[in-house]
């Protein structure tokens, strides 16, 4: 879709959403379309400001990333890679190294009071055995 | 609610001529009540009290109590949230609630899915500093991992919230606040240009 026809697209929603709001008597659904209004804004502003080709998605920059899952980490390797000052963010769980440089869960390369660059299988097992989470992260390697 | 001295690190008044401890009154009261609501941080997992090194030995108020507490965490907690539960506990009966007892009403999505900027997420935007008009991501937002409505009920009489005004999520309504939440801002993530 070319920018014209997504902004177009986004107008549309914009009025579909106006409409919406004469008809809504409940407040919190006339501020849900208020919120969704607002994004919609942020939306064209983008649509509007970016030139040419639209920048990559999180999920595609993590992709594009030429990952090779068959590296070996030391513990002090993984160290460097702590998010900081543009590295990438790497954490390992069960002798695996993900990363979790986009992950929405990391802002500042931090979770919970941990830190990327660690060894945190002791943590993700108190706190996520069992839950579908690691299968969506992109491996880098192993540790040794 | 301060556990250590007998709890005597928070007095609220006093009874029978002796002061009363919050850990007393919380005991007594909590035992006969219908319903008891824990209303904001402090109160469900021990917030800013219970924050390290925590000399006051605070804990939560359900850690004291042998019942179910429904849980309203929040540093604040909105009003709404409070007065919300209540209308709801007297109109109808118990809200349901979500496996850690948050009231799904209020709960039930992340600052992230609803956030106003999160296109810019999407698209890999991130903001450098604060007042930058992007994703604040890459400074710490908490937005992702905190469950609550900021991004539609908002601050101050429905006025505005924390990235209307350009500055991230803390994650004030996620346990573990604020320990488990800092650093609450961060520079030093993305690479510097110069």
């Amino acid at each position: 879709m070319n920018r014209r026809d997504e902004a177009n697209r986004t107008i549309c929603e914009i009025n579909a959403c106006i409409n919406l709001l004469y008809s809504s008597p409940c407040d919190e659904t006339r501020n849900n379309i208020l919120n969704y209004l607002g994004c919609k804004v942020y939306d064209l502003y983008l649509i509007n400001n970016l030139d040419g080709t639209l920048l990559p998605t999180a999920a595609m920059t993590a992709n594009a990333l030429p990952l090779s899952n068959s590296r070996q980490f030391t513990k002090e390797e993984l160290s460097a890679f702590n998010g900081k000052n543009g590295n990438p963010a790497y954490v390992a769980v069960n002798g695996t190294v993900y990363d979790v440089t986009n992950n929405a869960a990391w802002g500042a390369a931090t979770h919970f009071g941990l830190s990327a660059g660690n060894d945190l299988t002791a943590q993700f097992n108190s706190c996520h055995a069992g839950q579908p989470i690691l299968e969506k992260l992109p491996i880098v390697g192993k540790m040794i | 609610m301060a556990t250590a001295n007998n709890g005597y690190y928070n007095i609220i008044g006093s009874m029978d001529g002796k002061p009363l401890t919050a850990l007393a009154a919380v005991k007594f009261l909590g035992a006969r009540a219908s319903h008891v609501i824990a209303v904001g941080a402090c109160a469900v997992h021990g917030g800013v009290s219970a924050a390290k090194p925590n000399p006051a030995g605070c804990v939560s108020v359900a850690s004291v109590l042998q019942r179910k507490v429904i849980q309203l965490p929040g540093c604040p907690c909105h009003p709404d949230w409070f007065t919300g539960t209540l209308a709801h506990l007297l109109l109808y009966g118990d809200p349901e609630l979500d496996r850690r007892n948050r009231p799904v009403m209020f709960y039930s999505q992340t600052i992230h899915d609803r956030c106003e900027r999160r296109s810019f997420f999407d698209k890999g935007i991130f903001a450098k500093k604060l007042g930058d008009g992007a994703c604040m991501f890459k400074l710490g937002c908490r937005g992702p991992i905190t469950p609550i409505d900021c991004p539609i009920r908002k601050w101050n009489g429905h006025v505005n919230w924390p990235v209307g005004s350009s500055t991230p999520c803390i994650g004030c309504a996620q346990f573990g606040f604020p320990d488990q939440m800092e650093p609450f801002i961060s520079y030093d993530v993305s690479k510097a240009e110069e």
